[in-house]
């Protein structure tokens, strides 16, 4: 008895003073790392729509993958300047992260990846820029994935197809949510010949 | 570990003698997952680097004190705890750094390389001879995957710390796991090979039994 107490009680004091060193560790960086990653994200925000000079707020919440994102419409004066919407696809080994932005007329102006976990060396290919570029300037039609040579839609990397299908099908999601939220009253501003 | 071995010598040990990766075969696993690129490679060496030194600082300061009967949860613990430290430093005050290393920070707690430096050194060592087995084993493993990380993503992808440079990938199959073993053996042989051919030595790496 007197053993078992002699040889747990270090390992119960190591184990305090690590929750310890621990607990305070975490109470002095998490409000710096909080406020960190809010200004991360008002920057890539502003980064997405570098037309606007409103400050971005969230319009409304969107599902994907059973998860709520938020998307939002920047505006200058009032006037709507970009539409965009964070989104997620299903990669290889991770939910790929991202904000899509769309110019006013419905096509892409921007595709930035936040955060993923794909392999190292192959999936995370799909933040290279030639990857991402790809999606610049297209509509809602246009966002399909080829495996081969394409110019009019989106090319797939070889050797990391589901991550680039993770990232094409959470853009096209995004994409689409855009439209239908933003999409008509666009069209029927169009017609009418006036700017919303 | 008798008293002889100067420091200097401890240090090259972790290079040279016990290479972590090439002669202890340990980590491997690791060693094989992030070792597509350079970078990788050379980012999740810094990080090992930094936790194998203090969990060796620990483990020696406190060998007396933990009971060899409980003494693997208390390594184990005394691993975790720096890696949560580090971890939640960096994300509040380097974060660019972060966002790079911090894939592969919170795996470093279950690396078998660190757990046998506790066990094999630092728990029999006093302070300052375990710190350098620390630093030199991390250095050790740092360059054995940067070497690897060279070898694989130069072939594998035909570009350096993604710097492309061949226009074609010579050699796909190099960066997927597959390619991480046949990679390993192969420098594994050569580095054998070297040894016995120009030092003279037995040249018997790989045994991960230690």
């Amino acid at each position: 008895m007197k053993d078992i107490i002699k040889i747990t009680m270090p390992l119960v004091l190591i184990f305090v003073a690590a929750g310890v060193i621990m607990a305070v560790t975490y109470k002095y960086t998490y409000p710096v790392r909080f406020q960190a990653e809010k200004q991360e994200k008002e920057e890539a925000l502003k980064e997405m729509a570098p037309a606007a000079t409103d400050p971005i707020k969230p319009a409304g919440t969107w599902t994907v993958n059973n998860k709520p994102y938020e998307y939002y419409q920047a505006t200058a004066g009032g006037h709507p300047v970009a539409y965009i919407a964070s989104t997620a696809g299903k990669g290889y080994s991770s939910f790929i992260q991202m904000l899509v932005s769309l110019t006013p007329d419905m096509k892409i102006s921007e595709v930035k990846v936040l955060d993923m976990n794909e392999t190292p060396g192959l999936g995370d290919q799909v933040l290279e820029k030639s990857f991402l570029d790809q999606f610049k300037g297209k509509g809602l039609s246009q966002i399909v994935l080829i495996k081969g040579e394409t110019k009019e839609n989106i090319q797939a990397i070889s050797g990391a197809t589901y991550s680039s299908r993770g990232v094409t099908n959470g853009v096209k999601d995004a994409v689409q949510t855009l439209v239908e939220k933003y999409g008509a009253g666009v069209r029927a501003a169009v017609a009418q010949g006036v700017t919303k | 570990m008798s008293n002889e071995l100067s420091l200097g010598k401890l240090f090259k040990n972790g290079i040279f003698g016990e290479n972590p990766v090439f002669r202890l075969a340990l980590s491997l696993c690791p060693a094989v997952a992030v070792t597509s690129g350079v970078k990788n490679g050379f980012l999740m060496g810094v990080a090992v680097l930094f936790v194998m030194t203090m969990t060796n600082v620990t483990v020696s300061l406190l060998r007396n004190f933990i009971n060899p009967k409980i003494r693997i949860p208390a390594y184990v613990f005394i691993t975790a705890t720096w890696v949560t430290v580090i971890d939640q430093v960096m994300s509040a005050y380097q974060r660019a750094v972060y966002k790079e290393m911090g894939l592969y920070i919170m795996l470093i707690v279950a690396f078998a390389i660190i757990l046998s430096r506790a066990e094999m050194f630092a728990s029999k060592n006093k302070l300052l001879p375990s710190f350098v087995d620390g630093v030199g084993m991390g250095v050790g493993f740092l360059l054995a995957l940067v070497m690897l990380g060279i070898f694989r993503e130069f072939l594998g992808k035909g570009s350096l710390w993604n710097v492309h440079i061949l226009p074609a990938k010579p050699l796909l199959i190099m960066i997927m796991p597959t390619g991480g073993f046949f990679a390993m053996g192969l420098m594994m042989g050569w580095l054998n090979w070297i040894d016995r051919k120009f030092f003279g030595g037995t040249g018997g790496g790989g045994g991960g039994h230690h």
